[in-house]
């Protein structure tokens, strides 16, 4: 055979021969000299097959193949194909070892090999591979599966446009879900998520092959993978030590999340839809949101391994699936909320622009609708709050200064007007809003006051604040104490005490741009809060809590000038004690026992011995013969318990302060003067029940401007008849107003907002200029004409009522552009 | 020795629990697993059919009829050559959700799928769909009607040798012969080896 083989060496002759054994038709003619007779590639090749199968592949013959192939590249491609039908008839034949020799072989060639010829033999080792993955033997299939993951490693030069992976990928994912028993199972799907590894990397730096994002192949490799991860009990791990385990004793759930973790953070932004929508669907069919460690934990790794820039896209998604999901029940909805919660931090540190605004706009839409559908149940109640956990969590992660844009845009989310014919699902609304409100207010640090309330911001939260219903102006005072407090006062003051002394309160000197904040904005703080303290439906808390605001405000802007406007709305609220008609007899003491507190704490801080003596004095008295005019808050006073008008030496009194404050050098004639708060018109009940941004207004503050815009921008306008009946703000006007059909009224503002626009569309301008000239003057007789009304008509009037009567000239704020003369 | 002509992928869909696994399993391997198990995901298998002489090879792709891996299973209609859709005929349920499935199919398969109907479980005593209603649907929706017995080997033969022919047929048609030999194509280099190899059986 030696002979043979050295006389036909020459591939030209044994081509001959070739042709020779191809006529002969025979196939057992020439059985005895074929192996001389074929060409020299087959030799080389049968030569590395041992006799018997378990011998393993005879090296040194491998190693000739090598060198052969290496020196030949131009045969590596016949190598192959040779060695594929080999394999591919040993595989009929069942005869496995011979096959796995053959693919063995073929991994070495192919790393042997150089890149630029190894691209027909790829075809033939792809071949090969597809074949063993054929096949019902899960040994193969394994075997299969190193080989595929060997040649995705390596880099090939050349690409190959026609080369398709889908089976690959339909195949390993069908391995994913591997149905063999036993062992068998496990190793074939980790075969399987490693081939869909393989195929990832393989194609997915590659432009040129096929596109692994199309939703053909990530509906059948996203699925398989969270397949595989849902199954065990380890995402419940807390730990994420992922790169631990060696590769060999990788288990297939924690190998399909590094999977699952490369492929998002592959993704780019026009692909990462591709790969959530089939994991939201998996959620779905699967019913993998509740409950929800899961989802949380797929989330979370999406979140952590997708490029950065992208991981709005995520939440968005989220949202968007949320929205889908309007109609499943409130647990999916709550589970899928708070997920949303969960990961929206993550985001929220890369999101900038109006994708934040975009987020917030959708997360309080969600509570709208949640809102609008389902007022009572609990389900929805805990999905409510899932939603404004996440939102939470969202304003968390953001700067400073979004969070104060995120406040005053929930701001201005919240429905207005604020009346009390509202419907519950409005009143719900308005609190959860609040609610969110103070979510994002508790994530907030505020540095200076006047950044953190911009008037824009401050007005409609103190409008708030004199809402009709209890639970909200709680909810606002609550706003409030986190926004002033920055010194972490708020757990010491948050009941009253007349123990200031005590109490260890962290003080600063307040800072310039503080002062000029609560010169500017001081009067209409202290006004809503003293205002709100007329209310009769406050509760103990809702006292306490606007005790809280007031003693913050005093500890974080101690300075002359506040303390005497402090101690005038405590004078003021005291008066109001002593005279108010309709607070019942429980809400005085309470509002006393404030006062008495407020007192010691302004003269404590504001370190005035003689105050402090004066207030310790009466606080003494107040104990051995009044304690009810001290704290605690009580609801129920013992029956025995005196008013305080009897006992008029318990009482601050505002002479003796202003002697104190003189004595210490401080000015005290402001104090002297008529309070706003009807301290120096003892006595005076129409100084109760003031209309809190009139007065306000008279006394120059910046909300002047909204002031009148309300209540004079229909008188302003010219050319109208000047003003409906509505309009005249007597006490029976009012209760018309509060008896009438809500029709009428709306059909005769509808009909005046008509003539408005008609003459302002039709008129020219020197007309228009003509027609409210003269108005000017006629705007100040109106202001004071309407004033008149007011200290004449108010007396009758309940709270409930003044804000009713902010409701009625909404509508006028159509046309601010009225406003420019 | 790339020893077909045609390659087609089949997908089998339906209700689970209607044999469809053991369907594929008696084609393929020519037994009928009396204690299967339902399908997770897919399964996947293989069979060469000769039709006129020629070899086709079947790529049997066996879904499961569970909902939940509703979404992976639809991955695969698409690249589907033929849907068979499965139903029990002693079971009035997975008849009725025939619809259902149809309109999963118009949704995610091509357009010009092959789609037979196929009831199972000729051998059950217990039939509650008379044969004309399954054919009716089927004429109703333009696809072919059989009606097997897994357990008897009744008909399934039949089924994919016809549905071979019908996508042979279809395919000479289109001139659309060897479409998606998946990964390869056989070059005319390699195919002076195949005509070589009369003798290398014996090694």
């Amino acid at each position: 055979m030696s002979l043979m083989k050295c006389c036909f060496d020459t591939p030209e002759v044994s081509d001959i021969f070739e042709s020779m054994v191809q006529k002969c038709t025979d196939p057992g003619c020439c059985c005895g000299c074929c192996s001389a007779l074929r060409p020299r590639y087959k030799r080389f090749v049968d030569n590395i097959f041992p006799i018997n199968p378990q011998d393993g592949l005879v090296k040194l013959n491998m190693e000739k193949l090598t060198f052969y192939s290496l020196s030949s590249p131009e045969k590596l491609d016949r190598i192959g194909e040779y060695l594929f039908q080999k394999a591919a008839r040993d595989i009929y034949r069942r005869r496995y070892g011979f096959v796995i020799i053959a693919m063995e072989a073929m991994d070495q060639l192919l790393v042997a090999c150089h890149a630029q010829t190894l691209n027909l033999f790829v075809e033939s080792f792809l071949k090969m591979v597809q074949k063993l993955l054929e096949s019902t033997e899960p040994q193969l299939q394994i075997l299969a599966t190193q080989s595929f993951v060997r040649f995705a490693n390596i880099e090939e030069d050349t690409p190959s446009y026609h080369r398709r992976y889908d089976f690959f990928v339909s195949k390993f994912s069908a391995m994913c879900h591997s149905n063999e028993y036993g062992e068998a199972r496990d190793k074939i799907r980790l075969a399987g998520i490693r081939g869909l590894q393989a195929v990832v990397r393989k194609t997915v730096s590659d432009d040129l092959v096929e596109n692994i994002w199309e939703p053909v192949h990530m509906d059948k490799i996203v699925p398989s993978l969270l397949y595989n991860m849902q199954d065990s009990a380890f995402y419940l791990k807390e730990s994420y030590n992922t790169d631990i385990a060696p590769e060999d004793q990788i288990d297939s759930p924690l190998l399909a999340e590094t999977c699952m973790r490369e492929l998002v953070g592959r993704a780019s932004f026009g692909h990462i839809r591709a790969v959530l929508k089939p994991v939201l669907r998996h959620f779905d069919l699967h019913k993998l949101w509740v409950p929800n460690q899961f989802a949380i934990h797929i989330f979370r790794v999406i979140m952590l391994s997708i490029q950065a820039q992208y991981s709005y896209t995520v939440v968005e998604t989220l949202m968007a699936h949320l929205d889908e999901n309007s109609k499943s029940s409130p647990t999916i909805r709550t589970s899928i909320a708070d997920v949303l919660s969960k990961i929206i931090a993550i985001a929220a540190g890369e999101s900038v622009g109006p994708s934040v605004l975009e987020i917030i706009n959708s997360l309080l839409s969600h509570l709208r609708d949640s809102v609008r559908h389902g007022i009572n149940q609990k389900d929805e109640k805990q999905y409510q709050e899932a939603l404004i956990n996440a939102l939470g969590e969202f304003a968390n992660h953001l700067p400073d200064y979004q969070k104060i844009e995120i406040m005053m845009f929930i701001m201005s989310k919240i429905p207005f007007p604020l009346v009390d014919n509202n419907t519950p699902a409005d009143n719900l609304l308005q609190s959860i809003l609040l609610k969110s409100l103070l979510k994002v207010g508790t994530k907030y640090q505020t540095i200076h006051l006047n950044s953190t309330f911009p008037v824009s911001f401050l007005e409609p939260l103190l409008r708030m604040s004199l809402a009709p219903d209890p639970d909200m102006r709680l909810l606002v005072q609550k706003i409030l104490h986190t926004l002033i407090d920055r010194h972490s006062n708020l757990e010491q003051l948050i009941k009253p005490t007349v123990n200031s002394a005590a109490l260890a309160l962290t003080l600063e000197t307040s800072s310039r741009p503080d002062l000029i904040f609560i010169n500017k904005h001081g009067a209409m703080i202290y006004d809503a809060l003293y205002t709100s303290l007329q209310m009769n439906t406050n509760t103990i808390e809702n006292i306490e809590a606007i005790y809280t605001t007031l003693a913050l405000l005093c500890v974080e802007l101690a300075s002359a000038e506040t303390i005497i406007d402090l101690l005038q709305l405590v004078l003021g609220i005291q008066n109001l004690a002593l005279t108010s008609a309709d607070l019942p007899t429980p809400q005085k003491f309470n509002l006393h026992a404030i006062v008495a507190s407020l007192f010691v704490l302004i003269s404590t801080i504001a370190n005035i011995t003689p105050l402090s003596e004066y207030a310790s004095k009466i606080v003494k008295a107040r104990k051995k013969e009044a304690p009810h005019l001290l704290p605690d808050l009580l609801s129920i006073y013992p029956p025995k318990a005196e008013l305080a008008n009897k006992l008029p030496h318990l009482v601050i009194d505002q002479m003796a302060v202003c002697e104190y404050l003189k004595s210490s050098g401080f000015d005290s004639t402001r104090l002297m003067q008529t309070s706003p708060y009807g301290a120096g018109r003892l006595g005076v009940t129409s100084g109760t029940h003031r209309h809190s941004w009139v007065e306000t207004g008279a006394r120059g503050s910046i909300i002047e401007i909204p002031a009148t815009q309300e209540v004079d921008s229909a008188s302003s306008s010219p050319g109208v008849q000047k003003k409906l009946p509505e309009e005249e703000l007597t006490f029976e006007s009012m209760k018309r107003v509060l008896t009438e059909p809500p029709e009428i009224r709306k059909e005769a503002e509808a009909e005046k907002r008509e003539q408005l626009s008609h003459i302002f569309h039709t008129a020219t301008f020197e007309e228009l200029k003509c027609r409210t000239q003269p108005k000017h003057d006629l705007l100040q007789n109106k202001l004071n004409e309407i004033f008149k009304s007011l200290s004449t008509s108010e007396v009758h009037q309940s709270p409930l009522q003044l804000d009713k009567k902010h409701s009625v000239p909404v509508y006028e704020q159509n046309f601010p552009e009225l406003f420019l003369y | 020795m790339e020893d077909f002509k045609f390659l087609f992928k089949v997908v089998l869909v339906g209700n689970a629990g209607v044999g469809k696994t053991c369907l594929v399993r008696r084609f393929t391997q020519g037994l009928f697993p009396p204690g299967q198990g339902a399908t997770i995901g897919v399964d996947f298998m293989i069979k060469t059919v000769e039709v006129d002489n020629e070899k086709v090879k079947l790529q049997i792709w066996d879904t499961a009829g569970q909902e939940r891996f509703r979404s992976i299973t639809q991955s695969y209609y698409r690249s589907a050559h033929a849907l068979i859709l499965v139903y029990d005929i002693s079971c009035q349920p997975t008849f009725d959700c025939l619809p259902d499935w149809l309109r999963e199919i118009e949704e995610y398969a091509s357009s010009k799928v092959l789609r037979i109907l196929v009831g199972n479980k000729i051998d059950r005593e217990d039939r509650e769909i008379p044969t004309f209603v399954g054919e009716d649907f089927a004429a109703r929706h333009n696809m072919y009607f059989l009606e097997t017995s897994a357990k008897e080997a009744e008909n399934v033969e039949k089924l994919f040798m016809k549905i071979a022919e019908d996508l042979m047929q279809q395919a000479r048609n289109k001139d659309l012969s060897r479409y998606e030999c998946s990964t390869t194509n056989i070059t005319a280099r390699t195919s002076s080896v195949n005509d070589s190899s009369c003798c290398s059986k014996l090694t």
